[in-house]
C-alpha cells in the first residue's frame, strides 16, 4: 500500500519520532551522568547536559575495582558475561540443531513423543524450576562455574522448534539428491543442513545472545565468588549500599557498558538476522 | 546385453496402499525407456524403487547382474535428474556438480576436469561460479542433468524433468535429452505423463494404469496395436475414439443401430476404436455413417471436427475427426465419413484385451 497524503507523513513521523524520544532519553540521561560527579545526584535535579567528570568516571570504571563488595573491575565481569552469553548461545544453537536433525531426519520409536517432551519444556524456563536446577547444580559441584553459569539454560525448546520449522521446509527432493550423490548423515548436516541454515543461525543468535547476556536470577544464585561475577547482576550489587552514597554516575556508565555487547550484536548482524526472520534461501 | 530387470516388482506403502502390484521389466543396455502415465499412476513409485529412494516391497531389481534391492542409492551407480533439479541452493553450479564426487573421494584434478568436460557439453561453462537462483529454469535443468552426466552412471533416472519448463524450452530440451542419451549411450529410464514426449524419447514405452504395466513396447507398437483401450485411449493426440459396441454375425453394431459388417469369431459386447486421422471424408453413398458437427477446431495445418454419430434417437456417440489442411465446414451440419477397416481396433469389453 502506498499513501500519498501530507498529513498521513506527517503523523507517521510524529509518531516514530516520539518513539525514539522515549526509547533514547534514559540512555541519554544515563551518558549525561556518567559525565557529573558522584555528589550532583543528591540535591534532587536531574542533570540533562554533560558534566565535566565524565573522564574520572569512565577511567574509574574500566579499571578500578566495581566496589561494594565487588572484588573486581567492570571489564572482568564483562568477560564473565561474554563467556556465559557466548556459552549459552553456542550450546543452545548446538544443541537445539542437533535435536531438531534428530527429529526431523530420522525415524526412530517415539519420535513425537520426544519433539512434545521438548515442546513442553517452554513451560518450564529457568525460573520455575530453579530451586531444583540449584539442587543438582549445587550436588554437581558446579557452583562458581562456567559450566554451572551456562549448562541449566542451554536446553532450548524454542531453538529446537524454529530449526524444526526450518528443516521441514527443506524440499524432501534435496535430501534425496544428497544422498543419491552419496552424502551420510554427517556429509548432509555439515554440506547441506548447516549452509541452508546459517540465516535462521544468525537470527538465532542475536536473540539467544541478548538472552544470554541479560541473565539475571540465575547468576545472582549461584555464584558467590567475585571471579564468576557477572555484569548485568551485579549491577544491583553496586547499588546496595549500606554506607555513604550511591555512585550513580559510575553506575550509569556501567548500565551503558553492559547495553554495549547486545547492541553491538544486534548492529552487526542486522542484515542476517533480519534475513533470518524474513526469507529463507531455499 | 541385459542391464536393467525389474522382476515382479511391487510397492506397498507403510499406510497400506497397494501402489504397485507386480511390474515386470527388461531393459537393454543403452535403451531409453519412458514410464507413461496418467498422474498418480505409480510412474515415480516405480522410479524412486529403481533408485532406491523407496524399499522395494516384493520381487526384485537387478543392475547389470547384480541384485540391488537393499543397496543404497549412493551405491547403485545410477543417477537422477528430479522434477524440481534439486540443486543445492547454496552451491555453486561447479560445486553442484562436484559435490557427488567430492563424496566419492575423487581426486580433485580428476573431478575439474569432468566438470569442465560436462559443463562444455551442456553448454555450461560460462555459468560454472553461479549460484542455482541465478540461473533460469533451462539452465537450472542442463545444471541437473549436469550433476546426473558426470557421476557416468550406468542407469539415468528422470522423473518429469521437463513439467516445470515452459512450451516451447521443453521440446528444446526434450531434443537435447535424446541426443545427449545417443551419445553417452546409458541407459535411461524416464518418467513422463505427457505422452508426446513419451512418444518422441522412447526406445520403448512403458504404459502404466493403476500401477500395472499395461503395455511395453515401441511408440509405434503401442500407436498401431494397443494392448487396451486404456493405451488406445492415452496414446495418439487427440486420443482414439472409443465407442462401445456389439460383435454379431453381421458385423459390429455402433449406437444401438448403426452396423458395420465383419466377420470375427468374437461375440458380445466389444470396445470399438478408430483414430482421428484415420477416419476419411467421403459421400452419403460409399459413408460408413454420418456426423452431426458439434465443434470445429482448426489449427492451420489440421482441422479436429467433433460431432456425434447421426442415429434416429439422437443419442449417438462422440466422436473427433481430424482432417489435414483448413476446413470449414458448418456447425450441425452432417458429414459423411468412412472408417476403413484395417485401422479398426477391437477389444474385449470385459477383458479389455485386444481381439
Ligand atoms: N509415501 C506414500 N505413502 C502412501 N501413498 C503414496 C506415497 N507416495 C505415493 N503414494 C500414492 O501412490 C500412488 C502413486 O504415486 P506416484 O508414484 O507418485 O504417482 P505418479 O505416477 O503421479 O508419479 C498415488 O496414488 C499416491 O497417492
Ligand atoms: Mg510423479
Amino acid at each position: 500500500m502506498i499513501e500519498n497524503r501530507p498529513w498521513l507523513t506527517f503523523v507517521s513521523h510524529a509518531t516514530l519520532l516520539t518513539g525514539i524520544a522515549l526509547v533514547a532519553l534514559p540512555v541519554w540521561m544515563a551518558l549525561v551522568a556518567s559525565t557529573h560527579p558522584a555528589s550532583a545526584f543528591g540535591v534532587g535535579h536531574i542533570p540533562l547536559w554533560f558534566g565535566d567528570a565524565g573522564a574520572e568516571t569512565w577511567g574509574a570504571v574500566l579499571f578500578d575495582k566495581a566496589g561494594n563488595g565487588v572484588d573486581v573491575p567492570v571489564w572482568f565481569m564483562m568477560l564473565n558475561s561474554l563467556i556465559m552469553a557466548l556459552g549459552i548461545t553456542f550450546g543452545k544453537i548446538a544443541i537445539s540443531l542437533l535435536s531438531a536433525y534428530a527429529i526431523v531426519f530420522f525415524r526412530f520409536p517415539f519420535r513425537n513423543l520426544c519433539f512434545w517432551i521438548i515442546f513442553m519444556t517452554l513451560m518450564l524456563p529457568v525460573e520455575v524450576r530453579i530451586v531444583p536446577t540449584y539442587e543438582v547444580v549445587a550436588n554437581l559441584d558446579l557452583l562458581n562455574s562456567y559450566t554451572g553459569l551456562t549448562l541449566p539454560l542451554i536446553a532450548s525448546a524454542t531453538a529446537t522448534f524454529l530449526f524444526r520449522q526450518c528443516f521441514l521446509s527443506i524440499p524432501g527432493e534435496l535430501v534425496e539428491a544428497a544422498r543419491m550423490d552419496g552424502a551420510g548423515p554427517w556429509r548432509f548436516f555439515f554440506d547441506i543442513l548447516l549452509p541452508l541454515s546459517r540465516t535462521n543461525i544468525a537470527a538465532l543468535f542475536v536473540i539467544l545472545f541478548i538472552y544470554g547476556w541479560n541473565q539475571y536470577l540465575w547468576p545472582l544464585l549461584i555464584t558467590t565468588d567475585d571471579a564468576y561475577y557477572t555484569l548485568v547482576m551485579s549491577i544491583k550489587r553496586m547499588l546496595s549500599v549500606t554506607d555513604g552514597d550511591i555512585a550513580w554516575n559510575q553506575i550509569m556508565a556501567t548500565t551503558l557498558l553492559a547495553m554495549l555487547p547486545p547492541v553491538a550484536v544486534v548492529i552487526g548482524m542486522q542484515k542476517l538476522f533480519v534475513k533470518g526472520l524474513v526469507d529463507s534461501e531455499k | 546385453m541385459t542391464d536393467v530387470i525389474l522382476e515382479k516388482v511391487g510397492k506397498t506403502y507403510p499406510n497400506g496402499y497397494h501402489a504397485i502390484p507386480s511390474v515386470d521389466l527388461s531393459i537393454e543396455e543403452g535403451e531409453f525407456i519412458v514410464l507413461v502415465g496418467p498422474s498418480g499412476c505409480g510412474k515415480s513409485t516405480l522410479l524412486r524403487m529403481v533408485a532406491g529412494l523407496e524399499s522395494i516391497s516384493t520381487g526384485e531389481l537387478r543392475i547389470r547382474g547384480e541384485r540391488m534391492n537393499e543397496k543404497e542409492p549412493a551405491d547403485r551407480d545410477i543417477a537422477m535428474v528430479f522434477q524440481n533439479y534439486a540443486l543445492y541452493p547454496h552451491m555453486t553450479v561447479y560445486d553442484n556438480m562436484a559435490y557427488g564426487l567430492k563424496n566419492r573421494g575423487m581426486a580433485k584434478d580428476l573431478i575439474a576436469e569432468k566438470v569442465s568436460d560436462v559443463a562444455a557439453m551442456l553448454g555450461l561453462t560460462e555459468l560454472l561460479q553461479r549460484k542455482p537462483r541465478q540461473l533460469s529454469g533451462g539452465q537450472r535443468q542442463r545444471v541437473a542433468m549436469g550433476r546426473a552426466m558426470v557421476r557416468d552412471p550406468k542407469v539415468f533416472l528422470f522423473d518429469e524433468p521437463l513439467s516445470n519448463l515452459d512450451a516451447k524450452l521443453r521440446v528444446q530440451m526434450r531434443v537435447e535429452i535424446r541426443q545427449l542419451q545417443r551419445k553417452l549411450g546409458t541407459t535411461t529410464l524416464y518418467v513422463t505423463h505427457d505422452q508426446v514426449e513419451a512418444m518422441t524419447l522412447a526406445d520403448r514405452l512403458v504404459v502404466l494404469n493403476k500401477g500395472k504395466a499395461e503395455q511395453i513396447g515401441t511408440p509405434m507398437d503401442l500407436y498401431n496395436k494397443p494392448a487396451t483401450p486404456f493405451v488406445a485411449a492415452f496414446i495418439g493426440s487427440p486420443s482414439m475414439n472409443l465407442l462401445d459396441a456389439h460383435l454379431t454375425e453381421q458385423g459390429i453394431t455402433v449406437s444401438d443401430e448403426l452396423t458395420l459388417p465383419l466377420s470375427h469369431p468374437h461375440r458380445g459386447a466389444i470396445v470399438w476404436g478408430i483414430r482421428p486421422e484415420h477416419l476419411d471424408v467421403s459421400d452419403e453413398h460409399n459413408a460408413d455413417f454420418a456426423l452431426r458437427i458439434q465443434a470445429v477446431e482448426s489449427l492451420g495445418a489440421e482441422t479436429l471436427i467433433h460431432g456425434k454419430v447421426e442415429t434416429t434417437s439422437g443419442q449417438g456417440d462422440a466422436m473427433v475427426v481430424r482432417l489435414s489442411g483448413p476446413h470449414l465446414p458448418d456447425i450441425n451440419s452432417l458429414m459423411w465419413l468412412k472408417a476403413p477397416a484395417q485401422y479398426w481396433h477391437l477389444f474385449d469389453a470385459v477383458t479389455q484385451q485386444r481381439l
